[in-house]
């Protein structure tokens, strides 16, 4: 209803979602047992979804709805992190769950949908593409057949899952065929790291401090570092991780939108199209490596026993490990150097971004002992684990003489707010319910990233390289600390 | 202590010292630790009329402050002197190995009463931070001494649940308000349940311009200062309808609420302690009230330290 609400108050409780149904294809997943089902439990458990609100849940198993409620039972219990689980409200919360099996590929599929959405009595719907991402085109096309995709006085979304090609120009033919069949007002692409507090914290960091942004220029920024590494290997998804690698699975789509989420010039206004304008600017302005520089400005590593993993080819020219070295064509940020770094099997899980500012122009305090006596302040924005945000400053030494060392300071964001933070895919799904793409990546974002990715890409398909190259609990090949060393600098490693 | 020897500054450096023995326990313990960690977002000023109202706010406030992480400062009137002490509420976050601890500090009040106490709580609370002074117990147009509070805080939260006159009970809120306080009452909190099905019926289901009136009961002998909230929230928000108040035999507190409108009539109505029915217009649910205690209540409203502009004109209307 286009009026507003006048019984509406945001600040005591929060707006439901719509009357609405959501169809999951891959229903059987990983995904759908991991995140999506305890993300919409717990939105039942906050009271956020409407009474009718339906799932209709597809894959081949063949299933009756009360086999498949069972299952997604074992789900929420299992994967339920931080949610009690209710009996109660799962009874009313189960009623709404359906099943449909079938094969994505056969068209009676998407009429047997239909008649299973027709009949949960909902116009809008959402349809969460939660499936290897070869069927994304089947069933779009699918959908399109069955006239799923446009509904008279309701709506009709869709949810896609990473990842949105696997290069550029892929990515491009993704997004077309998207477009014959759903709007890209209606396409919602997942990037779940976009989801998660600490990085819509960066927003709030940026955005609502005065002190911060007179300073988040080149003039007195001298670098920047982001930083996703995982003690972990590829955990029995070495088939599907050899095809991507880190550099497609981490940075080409997280880590970017994290750099975007830093770097982008502040919105007019906090809403969705303002916002990803300026992300999407930011994306188009990060400079593309010319084919002779990549290799001074990225380091692809392997880890010693990834070829041995199950389900890896013995050659495998897979990247655990990418690094690489960005810059921003713009007047905030020239000359700034960017270094994004993600790989398994790193010392330790850690996803965060270093700001780091210019030295003191002057050692005003001569050279003491120890410690040099200007360090530049560094910023730390943790995302993962222990979010928050640290501020490195020097500070006197107790005692004689001006001794200094460094100290930092400390925001906590788990303690400083007792609540609990929603999941990544509850804030996401909430949004797509709602229609508010804002933490949606949009189909210029997509490209643009896949853009600066692309040198990179093609120059590591044509070389050879002598893998492994990284010890398991290092921070990566010796090659990624002298892609920072020829500028003098170094990765920070703690 | 005695009122003598008690200095703020000395209640200061009993909470460094707890602190600093908090830290050494977790660093002698035996299974490994992560350390301890001071957690303060406000100072939350608790005022109660006896010594055991105290007792029951302090298990109050503990569960608060795990959310909303504070120096809590408990006062209350006592026998003998002015006395203070401090306390420690730790916790362990699910899942996690570092304990996470807020400060609190009890105060007696002695012969002096409330008036000496708010010259002393000006160097007690946390600098910088917002003070939110909780008048545990006392109706807002009886203070008992608490009105010497006032002025530290910036935000007052009274609970006027037990009120016998509920229209002097607003008045007074409103007075406060006019002098540029900022007030909230727990009694309007308690609706939160209820005013969220309704307003979520007005999300997708109704379209509020087509409301011509609206049938408000309530139960028990007085009109609450709950169901005047409800009838001026309705009221406020619908300005083109007829807005009655009627009371039910039922047990106090909103019973039901019925919008007449052209497509027939809508119906939320209490059925049982924690549920709520909807019906007419081709609508037929029930739905879950959550249960409510004062720990959640303050919580609430503990989330809202800058102006809360649905209460303000609710209140004023
Ligand atoms: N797993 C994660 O944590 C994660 C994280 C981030 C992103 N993603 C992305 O999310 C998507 C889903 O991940 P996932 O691991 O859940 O996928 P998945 O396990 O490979 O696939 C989901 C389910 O789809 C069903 N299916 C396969 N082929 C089908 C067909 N032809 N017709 C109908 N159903 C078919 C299978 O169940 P049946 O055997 O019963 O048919 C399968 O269990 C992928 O795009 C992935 O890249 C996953």
């Amino acid at each position: 209803m286009a009026t507003a609400n006048p019984f509406s108050d945001p600040l005591r409780f929060e707006r439901r979602v719509p009357e609405c149904a959501i169809v999951i294809f891959g229903a059987n997943g990983d995904l759908t047992k991991r995140k999506l089902l305890p993300a919409l439990y717990r939105l039942a458990h906050d009271r956020r979804l409407p009474e009718s609100f339906a799932i209709v849940g597809n894959s081949r198993t063949a299933m009756t709805d009360e086999a498949f409620r069972e299952r997604m039972c074992d789900s929420v219990k299992q994967f339920s992190e931080d949610t009690e689980f209710d009996p109660a409200l799962w009874d009313r919360f189960s009623r709404n769950i359906h099943y449909v099996a079938g094969d994505m590929n056969d068209p009676a599929l998407y009429t047997a949908l239909a008649a299973k959405a027709e009949a949960t009595g909902q116009k809008n719907m959402l349809f969460y593409l939660s499936t290897q991402p070869s069927y994304y085109g089947t069933v779009v096309d699918g959908l399109g057949q069955a006239g799923l995709n446009r509904c008279e006085g309701g709506w009709r979304r869709i949810i896609v899952e990473k990842p949105f090609g696997h290069d550029l120009s892929s990515a491009h033919a993704l997004n077309q065929h998207l477009q014959q069949v759903f709007p890209e007002r209606e396409t919602y692409r997942i990037d779940h790291y976009l989801g998660k507090e600490t990085v819509q914290n960066i927003f709030g960091f940026r955005f609502g401090n005065g002190i911060f942004e007179p300073l988040w220029n080149r003039r007195y920024i001298s670098q920047i570092q982001i930083t996703a590494a995982e003690s972990i290997g590829v955990e029995g998804r070495g088939a599907y991780y050899q095809e991507a690698g880190a550099l497609r699975d981490m940075i080409q789509n997280h880590l970017l939108q994290v750099m975007a989420t830093i770097a982008m010039e502040p919105s007019a206004v906090f809403e969705s199209d303002a916002v990803r304008d300026e992300r999407a600017k930011l994306l188009r302005s990060i400079r593309i490596m010319k084919p002779e520089d990549v290799p001074r400005y990225s380091v692809a590593g392997q880890y010693k026993g990834f070829r041995e993993e199950e389900g890896v080819n013995p050659q495998a020219q897979t990247d655990t490990y990418a690094a690489a070295t960005f810059y921003v064509d713009n007047w905030r940020w020239a000359g700034v150097p960017f270094f994004i770094r993600s790989g398994k099997k790193l010392p330790k899980r850690v996803t965060d971004i270093a700001i780091q500012f210019k030295a003191a122009p002057l050692a005003l305090f001569g050279e003491g002992s120890g410690e040099p006596n200007t360090r530049p302040n560094l910023l730390i924005l943790r995302i993962q684990p222990e979010e928050g945000i640290s501020l490195r400053f020097l500070s006197k030494e107790p005692g004689e003489g001006m001794r200094l060392r460094p100290v930092s300071m400390d925001f906590n964001y788990g303690t400083s707010f007792g609540e609990r933070s929603p999941s990544a895919y509850e804030t996401l799904l909430m949004d797509a319910m709602q229609g508010d793409a804002t933490l949606y990546t949009r189909q210029d974002m997509v490209e643009a990233s896949w853009k600066v990715i692309q040198p990179i890409l093609e120059d590591w398909g044509n070389r050879k390289f002598t893998f492994p190259n990284y010890e398991p609990g290092s921070w990566g090949p010796a090659e990624a600390d002298a892609m920072l060393g020829r500028l003098g600098l170094k990765w920070r490693n703690s | 202590m005695s009122t003598t020897a008690i200095r703020p500054e000395s209640i200061l450096r009993d909470l460094q010292k707890q602190w600093e023995d908090l830290a050494s326990q977790e660093i002698h313990s035996p299974t490994e630790s992560a350390g301890v960690l001071r957690a303060c977002a406000m100072t939350l000023v608790v005022a109660c009329r006896t010594p055991e109202e105290a007792l029951d706010a302090r298990q109050v406030a503990g569960q608060v402050m795990r959310v909303h992480p504070s120096r809590a400062i408990i006062v209350h009137p006592g026998s003998g002197d002015f006395d203070a002490r401090v306390f420690a509420e730790c916790w362990k976050p699910f899942g996690r190995r570092q304990q996470i601890c807020s400060e609190g500090i009890e105060i007696i009040a002695g012969q002096g009463g409330f008036a000496e106490v708010a010259r002393f709580l000006v160097p007690l609370r946390v600098p910088d931070l917002p003070v939110v002074l909780w008048c545990r117990g006392s109706s807002v147009s009886e203070t008992g001494g608490f009105h010497h509070l006032y002025p530290l805080a910036d935000k007052i939260i009274f609970d006027t649940h037990d009120v016998s006159d509920s229209d002097a009970a607003l008045r007074s809120l409103r007075r406060l308000h006019a002098y540029g306080m900022r007030v909230a009452d727990l009694h309007w909190t308690r609706l939160s349940g209820w005013r969220e099905v309704l307003a979520h019926l007005f999300d997708s289901n109704i379209n509020a311009k087509e409301i011509r009136s609206a049938r408000i009961t309530y139960g028990g002998d007085s009109v609450t200062t709950c169901a005047r909230y409800f009838e001026a929230w309705i009221r406020s928000s619908l300005p083109q309808a007829r807005v009655a108040l009627e009371p039910e035999y039922a047990s106090r507190g909103i019973y039901s609420v019925t919008f007449d409108t052209p497509k027939g009539d809508v119906t939320i109505q209490h059925v049982g302690e924690h549920t709520l029915s909807v019906t007419g217009r081709g609508l037929e649910y029930r739905t879950g009230l959550p249960s409510i205690n004062e720990a959640a209540l303050m919580q609430e409203e503990l989330s809202i330290l800058g102006a809360d502009g649905v209460y303000e004109r609710v209140l004023n209307a």
